[in-house]
């Protein structure tokens, strides 16, 4: 037997050494070659007739964008491929280009946005990507995304080169190398909070509306009383981080690091930014208050019995028809939900029916403004066509035309001006068909000075917001920090884990025993998988760079 | 006779006549042997991919040598010892209760005489194995939640306490073994069936005509004679005891980490905790740690099974 064992061990092996030959030789190929051809175009503005004159665009090419969203199907592809058409005789005319959305649908969509990304077969060349939510750094420290070299951008994405001022170009690099093309000039909040029902706030004897934790327990257990066929937030179970994240922020001074793990789990504090922490080690007290009030909430019925199991919900739409009382996300989905759009029927239905926000942080007036990396669009190292490909997002992000035909759809169809000016949707807009601007998610590149602003948006709330916000706010202090975790991956691994198997108990109040017990073993947990070096580590890197 | 044959043919012939020989048998292998060639053997290499930091654009072996480090996740996360029991523990009660319930299903099949009520049973318990696992945890949960399933329907329309499976990490080795069985056993049942098909009536016919009863039949003819595929068939399964089903526990059990403590298997927790990092090293150096113990597991019961009984070992 002992002889057999060894024969085949041995072929195996040469097997192995074999086949190891033969593969391999796979991707690296198109690199940087790209930056030799055509003249030095002196930035851009001046020579407005065509950038691009010595850029040689004889060969038609595709370029095909990569976004997060689900395909349209049926009448609303109709629509979209319709839009193409358009926007693509113009990308034909100006750069012999045409654009092709790559779609990665919301169903687990980071692994499979990394998977497509890993595969670098040059199925994609414009990839969008964000540095808080979509794995940006990650990807483009394990090569999936082309340096950008300035004198890339200034040839290929001249527009775009002069709009971005140089701060923002720093804050895109990793390495001393651009990466990503950031989405600098669009204002949006993306804080999360709590979007609710103003009237029955008012209702359940909150006369402002909702502004703290408790606020909206007592609005939780009012609705469930007065609509007992209303599930008060059907929510899935995966908003636990942000509900936990949430509550920190809402009880501290705390200012998370973005895209380190999905928990954001270390940072510093507003008066002492520099100094790496984190509060789920630290705030045991405020800690062990949450997974309170949030089992009480469990005891309330604000979300469903089995709602870890509970993987897809529509709790969004279902607000816009009514049938739940909150949605927890973003200021900018609540700017969707607080106007009377047509999707938006509860305004139809319900006249009384008004929409607040209690955004988190608001009690201890904690709010940091996003980062500009939130949005960025990234060149595929697999892509085939760099070039063409930087040229087809300048015209994207800069040209009126294209940014208009691929943000809001054809004119006429799928929107149209009012008289002052601002955007409406047509006579006989279907929302659910015509909504281009909810099919070809372009987050990557949204330019302020060429949105039309929507009229259909309830601006007076809007604005009124983000002017508290502009009083409270602090820039995100962080945006230069991109963390070296080659010798901490595994235990910000472990954490992430251990933090989302704990925290999903904690934060649905579905854990057994008492919240001091469980808290306490989450943070025992937290210090065995290695909490403590990660933040040392953390801390040392940040030494380095802002010392 | 058969023996004398092999050694004249070893003896006069080459190799290429040899395989001129054998060719149509040959033949008929080829589709498995390229098979296991091209998915089993030829990523071997792609191993390698377990002890480097990878990088999409340096490729697997272009990629940093990191040694072990990219192991130290497992070891860190001082669960190690816990997944591999529950892994090992949920296939060994698979394999055990699988084929036992798999000879007997097996053997009450043989004993129907009705013909058209035999094929029917078979076809039933055999179509269970074709459902994707998607929709067995789909079909449990709306058996088991809370709010609207199927169980506490029923429960709740006889005025009984309502069950809440998905929060009692308690309930579901069970369930979770009772799904498998439902799912497999159909299938398994069926090798054994062709086995029994394939003893040898004139022995049966003699038993009779001794006067031994159907159970002594079963007890002295059927379950002796299904001893040998009974080993071969616990062997091949005993090499995969440290691979979990990830199908079957990431559909039911999906990312309820209160029920973790109890279904969480190697399988399970490397895709949580690989997925949200994309860390393909990390997750090839797991798939290497399972293959590594999977071996050992194979060579140590074949070496017993041969020292016991050495017609039944595999090598």
């Amino acid at each position: 037997m002992k002889k057999k064992m060894v024969a085949a061990l041995l072929t195996t092996s040469m097997v192995a050494g074999l086949a190891g030959c033969g593969s391999s030789a796979n991707s690296s190929s198109v690199a940087t070659e790209s930056t030799g051809t055509g003249g030095t175009e002196s930035s851009s503005t001046v020579d407005s007739s065509d950038p691009w004159a010595n850029v040689d665009t004889s060969e038609h090419v595709v370029i095909t964008y990569m976004t997060t969203g689900d395909k349209p199907t049926g009448e609303a592809a109709e629509t979209l491929d319709a839009t193409m058409e358009k926007l693509n005789a113009i990308l034909t005319e100006k750069v012999n280009a045409e654009l092709e959305i790559y779609y990665i649908s919301w169903t687990d969509y980071l692994a499979n946005y990394n998977l497509t990304l890993a595969s670098m077969d040059g199925t994609v060349d414009l990839v969008g990507t964000a540095s808080d939510w979509l794995d940006a750094w990650p990807n483009a420290k394990n090569g999936a995304f082309l340096e950008l070299s300035e004198e890339m951008l200034q040839t290929y994405a001249p527009q775009t080169w002069a709009s971005v001022p140089a701060e923002n170009w720093e804050l895109c690099k990793y390495d001393g190398e651009i990466y990503l093309i950031p989405e600098d000039n669009y204002a949006q909040w993306t804080n999360h909070g709590f979007i609710y029902r103003l009237d029955w706030a008012r209702e359940a004897g909150l006369e402002d509306g909702v502004h703290s934790w408790e606020d909206l327990t007592e609005y939780f257990r009012y609705v469930k009383q007065a609509y007992p066929d209303i599930i008060p937030w059907d929510s899935d179970g995966t908003q636990y981080s942000q509900m936990a994240g949430g509550w920190i922020s809402s009880h501290s001074d705390f200012v998370s690091i973005e895209g380190l793990s999905a928990g954001a789990l270390w940072g510093g504090t507003k008066d002492d930014l520099y100094t790496v922490y984190s509060p789920y080690t630290t705030d045991t007290e405020s800690l062990v208050e949450f997974a309170k009030m949030m089992k009480e909430w469990d005891e309330i019925g604000v979300w469903q019995t089995d709602v870890l199991n509970n993987t897809t919900s529509t709790n969004r739409d279902d607000y816009r028809v009514g049938l739940v009382a909150a949605e927890q996300h973003h200021t900018q989905t609540w700017t969707d939900l607080v106007s009377h759009t047509p999707a938006n029927t509860i305004y139809d239905t319900d006249e009384d029916a008004e929409t607040g926000f209690f955004y988190f942080g608001e009690e201890t007036q904690n709010v940091t403004a996003l980062s500009i990396t939130h949005g960025a669009m990234a060149v595929s190292a697999g892509s085939q066509n760099p070039e063409r490909a930087l040229m087809v997002y300048d015209l994207l992000r800069n040209d009126p035309e294209c940014y208009q035909l691929l943000c809001y759809g054809e004119q006429g169809v799928s929107w149209d001006l009012d008289e002052n000016g601002m955007r409406i949707t047509p006579e006989g807009y279907n929302s659910d068909t015509q909504n281009v601007n909810g099919m070809t998610n372009f987050w990557w590149g949204r330019n302020d000075d060429l949105e039309v602003k929507d009229a259909t948006r309830n601006w007076e709330a809007i604005d009124a917001l983000y002017a508290e916000y502009d009083e409270l706010k602090i820039e995100y202090p962080y945006g230069q920090f991109v963390a070296n975790v080659d010798n901490i991956q595994s235990y910000i691994s472990n954490i992430s884990e251990v933090h989302n198997n704990y925290m999903k108990q904690i934060a649905y109040g579905k854990y057994d025993g008492t919240a001091e017990e469980i808290v306490a073993e989450y943070q025992e947990a937290l210090k065995n998988a290695g909490i403590d070096t990660v933040t040392e580590e953390l801390q040392r890197q940040f030494d380095e760079l802002y010392k | 006779m058969e023996q004398v044959v092999v050694k004249k043919t070893k003896n006069n012939q080459s190799f290429l006549q040899k395989v001129y020989r054998s060719r149509v048998l040959l033949l008929m292998c080829a589709p498995a042997i390229l098979f296991f060639f091209m998915f089993s053997y030829m990523p071997l290499p792609g191993i390698w991919v377990a002890f480097v930091k990878y990088n999409y654009r340096d490729g697997i072996f272009g990629s940093k040598f990191v040694g072990l480090s990219n192991f130290e996740f497992l070891i860190n996360s001082g669960k190690l010892f816990e997944l591999t029991k529950n892994t090992i523990l949920y296939n060994l009660t698979f394999i055990i209760l699988g084929n036992l319930l798999a000879v007997f299903i097996a053997i009450l099949l043989n004993e129907i005489r009705n013909k058209k009520f035999k094929k029917v049973s078979q076809t039933v318990m055999f179509l269970p194995y074709f459902i994707s696992q998607v929709l067995v945890g789909i079909l449990v949960f709306n058996m088991l939640n809370y709010d609207t399933g199927f169980v506490n329907g029923i429960l709740s329309s006889m005025g009984m306490e309502l069950w809440e499976p998905y929060s009692d990490p308690k309930v579901w080795p069970p369930i979770i073994v009772l799904v498998y069985l439902w799912q497999n056993t159909g299938y398994n049942s069926v090798v054994y069936f062709a086995a029994i098909m394939g003893i040898d009536a004139e022995i049966i016919e003699a038993s009779k005509v001794d006067g031994a009863n159907c159970f002594q039949k079963i007890r002295h003819i059927i379950i002796p004679s299904l001893k040998p595929t009974i080993v071969i068939l616990l062997l091949f399964a005993l090499g995969g005891i440290v691979k979990g089903n990830f199908g079957l526990f990431y559909n039911i059990i999906g990312t309820n980490s209160l029920l973790f403590p109890t279904t969480d298997i190697i399988e399970t927790y490397v895709y949580r905790a690989t997925m949200a990092d994309f860390n393909f090293s990390t997750a090839s150096a797991v798939g290497l740690y399972q293959s590594v113990i999977g071996f050992i597991i194979v060579v140590t019961v074949n070496y017993i099974v041969k020292k016991i009984e050495p017609d039944y070992s595999l090598f």
